[in-house]
């Protein structure tokens, strides 16, 4: 890029071509006031506070906002006639502002106070004239007072560019001119906040603080969001020990300050009443508050009774996907050394058991090389079974800045019609059958191959394998899977032209593919369509394709990372190895019996089913509701003895269990979370635990200590020095270098392993097939929604007053057939059960499927289930 | 809803006339007005529904397009009345005193700046010129131009309008 040499108050800049002078000197810390203008939204010039003095080249008076810098530049930022200016234009604004800075939240953090106060204003030449519109309060999390608004547009450009959703918009003109929702209806949109993160007075207001503190008497402290996997930093703002609200820094993390709805309201579970303050214990059937010392002991006494009964096989552990690596890595090493057991899973793994494997195949093959940032510079976008709206809010965000900036071409993929809004020109929709994501897949790949849209002889040349893949396409009729899926052929056509154009490409696998019954080909089906892309014909260009796995929490990644699964080591390593064994051994000084690692192809779950299992430990994870199978989970966990639940809440499971333990929340701990980008960020303590809750470390640390083995760690970063010593992939991670930068462990692995040639796999194309059943006409979606997210959200009444209905999602037409409308009372029965829901009447949907999300905790939509895909009936309840 | 309950039009919104107009444009990149301009043709103004229809087409929120109808003056959100009665208050005017016609209008057929009588006869507006400043003040009624009118004369003009009827 052309870079441009210019002077701003008399230091000279280096500036890339096209930027304008406010962000060419907010990059090279000279300060400009500016009320409209922000990085992340694009320039708009109305607040007319910027003016400086352009000396040499286009001399005259600027906005440095809209002015563009050119070579031999000198801007003045300061000049006398400058500041009378910014002054005039203050007072004007102040003109109808009102002065409530004592009753406003936002005072101490106020644009328009900061300026005001920077300038030395005293009361103005105008009389003021005040607006007097009433305060507008019709949601729960949002307020907009348009007496204190200053008509910046920044909430209007926050809304439309980052959210997509353009839930608000200016209003009328000239002095009439507010900013509002069309016809003054209620706010509808996705809360995401971002409108109170960049206005920069008092005009929108997070409702839920709500006089619990001014701005100067926070502690703020960064630390990464427990919700999704996309591992966006927040900013807890706490006062006496209590988190009071959550805010966003532009400049930390890889968000650039935005958040979504669970972000920035979901933390009121940290002080909600219903938090395990004490550990409990089950005297006489019932779960009674008592002391760390007689929990432990009375765990340590019982695990050792079923270890010397029944070896320690018999005790089964599941770990975390919301807990951090630390918590996870000592987990497992607890079950493996201290327990002598390797039934360890987690619910991820259980979920999608083929996926570490392939997400690992896909680093070492360099498709998975990108963190999450890299969506921001992509010039394709392919989702496939992905709801980046729901599932991954940011990373959606980071999608349309990429459509904005780049002018990047999006496709998405999916067996239900997802929401994503964008203003991309070229905007593919490919709705396919149920279950027939490897034939698109493959379609792709054959009008690819079919007409040569990539050099085939690169291909050949970079690859192995390639000669069976062609071979196997020759047969391969696009015609007819246009028909199995459901796709047009121009839709596919379309598709595989976009995908082939030279520049990164992006494709973001979901949850929908992930999980289903013909995940693991899938993905192997999508590895070959990525080492396909890059090949471009002669000199079209070059690009980078980069594939991310979606992860539902934000550790799913860390917790498998760590090994909390059967079949692997921390970081991938073999568990059936011997040489990775006796490592193991040697570092963590114990002597596995070789009867823990003798494999029985049953996981964890079906162990317990087949009583082999005397004892489970559960570690922040309510297998109850999040286990795909509810009869079966149920039936599990009545055939174990003794069940021990450490978690915040009393969750369903930590019912059933005979001690509970209470643990720390995020905000209340150290660590680091691994994101869906494989990046490893830190946490930071920002409040010391409620009650007598513990870090879960801490927990396992002590229960290790009541059973005799002595673990010396004084903070997570011994856990995480122990965890960059055995496990290769984390090697280099250094945690006092990780408070200052996040690590990246894929690049680490590949750098490794570059040399790898890539192998076609041979997937044949198959659908999996959806039985027609008489009995059970409907077939069961489940995903994640925007506003929940299991345990925490449900204890975060901000996000329950936005979301308290989970609806059952119905097709239109079903729904005419049925004689459902939007609200009724719908049962939806299985095989297995039965549950009441409002129906919700979407056009989103295809003929014979109902979606239920699984994210509302209280609706335990997983009772219905007994496999991805359940066949139901649903019907109308009679009042 | 408060429109609705406003606009008590006879019958219930009939999409089908905006489905035309979209149809025209819609391959057409950036063309919200005319889309605008020939759905209030079709309406007379700009219903509520239409405008949600609209923009769920278009794939924009119904915010972005009140910005543009709230932006022009030529956009109508709510029902208009038969006759058009636009005051002229350019400079010209105003010397000429045309507050007095505007305080005419308003207690002859009680009703304020843009507001219907509850018949459906009149609407009443105010501009800012309509460039006939020779014969000042002016009185605008649908196409017709009334020029050199005083209240007493714009009190006849309205009755023989009343006369005529819808």
């Amino acid at each position: 890029m052309k870079t441009i040499h210019l002077v701003i108050d008399d230091k000279p800049i280096i500036a890339p071509e096209g930027t304008n002078i406010f962000q060419a000197s907010l990059d090279n810390g000279i300060y400009i006031p500016g009320l409209c203008y922000h990085p992340k939204l694009s320039q708009f010039g109305g607040c007319r506070l910027c003016m400086v003095e352009v000396t040499e080249r286009r001399t005259g008076h600027r906005f440095a906002c809209a002015h563009p810098v050119s070579e031999g530049m000198i801007v003045k930022v300061n000049t006398p006639k400058v500041i009378q200016y910014r002054k005039s234009v203050m007072e004007f604004l102040l003109a109808h502002h009102p002065l409530d800075c004592p009753t406003c939240d936002k005072a101490g953090e106020c644009g328009l106070q900061d300026v005001t106060h920077e300038l030395n204003l005293f009361p103005g030449r105008y009389k003021t004239v005040r607006m007097d519109a009433p305060m507008i309060r019709d949601n729960p999390l949002l307020e907009l007072n348009r007496n204190r608004c200053i008509l910046c547009g920044r909430c209007v450009k926050a809304c439309k560019e980052i959210e997509g959703v353009g839930a608000i918009d200016f209003q009328n003109r000239g002095i009439k001119t507010v900013i509002g929702t069309a016809f003054d209806r209620p706010l509808e949109c996705s809360f995401c906040g971002g409108c109170t993160a960049v206005c920069p007075t008092g005009a929108w207001q997070d409702r839920t603080l709500g006089f619990k503190g001014r701005p100067w008497e926070f502690n703020k402290t960064p630390t990464i969001c427990p919700y999704c996997a996309v591992g966006c930093t927040v900013v807890l703002n706490t006062k006496m020990e209590s988190v009071r609200r959550i805010t966003s820094d532009d400049y930390l993390g890889i968000n650039e300050g935005n958040l979504c709805v669970k972000g920035r309201f979901g933390h009121e579970f940290i002080h909600s009443p219903e938090r395990i303050k004490t550990p409990l214990i089950r005297k006489n059937g019932e779960l009674c508050p008592t002391s760390w010392d007689e929990a432990l002991e009375y765990v340590a006494k019982r695990f050792q009774q079923i270890i010397n009964e029944h070896g320690g096989t018999a005790i089964g552990g599941i770990g975390s996907e919301k807990c951090t690596n630390e918590d996870n890595y000592l987990f497992q090493k607890f079950c493996r050394a201290v327990l002598g057991t390797n039934n360890i899973d987690n619910m991820a793994n259980m979920k999608s058991p083929a996926l570490n494997g392939l997400i690992y195949e896909s680093v070492i093959n360099g498709m998975m090389l990108a963190s999450m940032k890299e969506i921001e510079h992509a010039n394709t976008l392919f989702f496939i079974g992905a709801d980046m709206t729901e599932a991954h809010p940011v990373a959606g965000g980071m999608a349309r800045k990429a459509i904005r900036l780049n002018n990047a071409n999006l496709i998405i993929a999916n067996e239900r019609g997802v929401q994503f809004n964008s203003i991309t020109k070229n905007d593919i929709r490919l709705k396919y059958a149920l279950g027939s994501q490897i034939i698109l897949i493959n379609a792709l790949i054959k009008v690819i191959i079919g007409e040569k849209l990539v050099d085939l002889k690169k291909v050949e040349r970079s690859t192995n394998n390639f000669d069976k893949l062609r071979s196997l396409f020759n047969a391969f009729n696009v015609e007819e899977a246009s028909k199995i899926t459901g796709v047009t052929r121009e839709a596919i056509r379309n598709a595989a032209l976009l995908l082939t154009k030279p520049g990164n490409c992006c494709i973001v696998c979901g949850k929908d593919i992930e999980e289903s019954p013909l995940g693991a080909d899938t993905i192997r089906a999508l590895m070959n369509l990525c080492a396909l892309l890059p090949a471009y014909n002669g000199d079209a260009g070059s690009g980078k394709v980069s594939l991310f796995f979606s992860r539902s929490h934000n550790n799913s990644q860390g917790v498998n990372d760590m090994g909390v699964v059967p079949g692997f080591f921390p970081g991938y390593v073999n568990i059936n190895e011997t040489s990775n064994k006796e490592k193991v051994e040697k570092s963590w000084g114990v002597k596995f019996p070789d009867a823990i690692f003798k494999k029985d192809h049953e996981n964890v779950i079906d162990l317990a089913l087949n009583s082999k299992l005397k004892a489970l430990y559960i570690m922040g994870e309510n297998l109850i509701v999040n286990y795909p199978n509810g009869k079966k989970i149920k039936e599990a966990c009545q055939k174990i003895d003794f069940i021990v639940v450490q978690d915040t809440f009393l969750t369903e499971t930590a019912q059933l269990a005979e001690v509970v333990l209470p643990a720390a929340t995020f905000a209340e701990k150290e660590g680091t979370f691994t994101n869906m980008g494989m990046t490893v960020q830190s946490l930071n303590k920002a409040i010391k635990p409620v009650g007598d809750a513990k870090p879960d470390w801490q927990i396992i640390c002590s229960l290790a200590q009541k059973m005799g083995s002595h673990y010396s760690y004084v903070s997570p970063k011994d856990i995480l020095t122990e965890i960059e010593n055995i496990s290769p992939m984390y090697a280099g991670i250094n945690y006092d270098r990780l408070k200052r930068k996040e690590f990246h462990w894929a690049s680490s692995v590949y750098n490794k392993n570059k040399s790898t040639k890539y192998t076609f796999n041979i997937v044949k194309p198959k659908s999996s097939e959806i039985k027609e059943n008489k009995d059970f006409p409907f077939v069961l979606l489940t995903g994640a929604s925007l506003n929940h997210q299991g345990t925490f959200s449900r204890h975060s009444k901000s996000l329950v007053s936005v979301a308290s209905e989970c609806f059952v999602e119905i097709n239109k037409k079903d729904a005419q057939v049925l004689q459902i409308n939007n609200g009724d009372k719908v049962t939806i029965e299985s095989a297995q059960n039965k549950l009441t829901l409002k129906a919700k009447v979407t056009g989103k949907l295809s003929e014979r499927t109902v979606f239920v999300s699984e994210d509302y905790e209280w609706v335990p939509v997983n009772i219905l289930r007994d496999r991805v895909h359940t066949p139901v009936k649903i019907y109308k309840e009679t009042v | 809803m408060k429109m609705n309950e406003q606009s008590t039009n006879k019958e219930a919104v009939d999409l089908s006339k905006v489905e035309k107009v979209l149809e025209k444009y819609k391959d057409v990149r950036g063309a919200v007005i005319p889309i605008l301009q020939k759905t209030q043709a079709e309406y007379g103004f700009l219903p509520e529904p239409v405008i949600d229809y609209i923009a769920q087409s278009l794939n924009m929120s119904a915010e972005e397009i009140i910005g543009v109808t709230s932006f022009y003056a030529q956009f109508h959100l709510k029902p208009r009345g038969h006759h058009i009665i636009k005051v002229c208050c350019g400079t010209a005017c105003h010397v000429k005193n045309a507050k007095a016609l505007s305080s005419k209008v308003r207690e002859k057929l009680k009703i304020n700046i843009n507001e219907t009588t509850e018949d459906k006869l009149f609407t009443f507006e105010e501009v800012s010129c309509v460039g006939a400043c020779g014969i000042a003040p002016v009185v605008m009624i649908d196409e017709d131009v009334h020029g050199e009118i005083s209240p007493d004369k714009l009190n006849d003009v309205l009755d023989d309008y009343k006369k005529l009827g819808v």
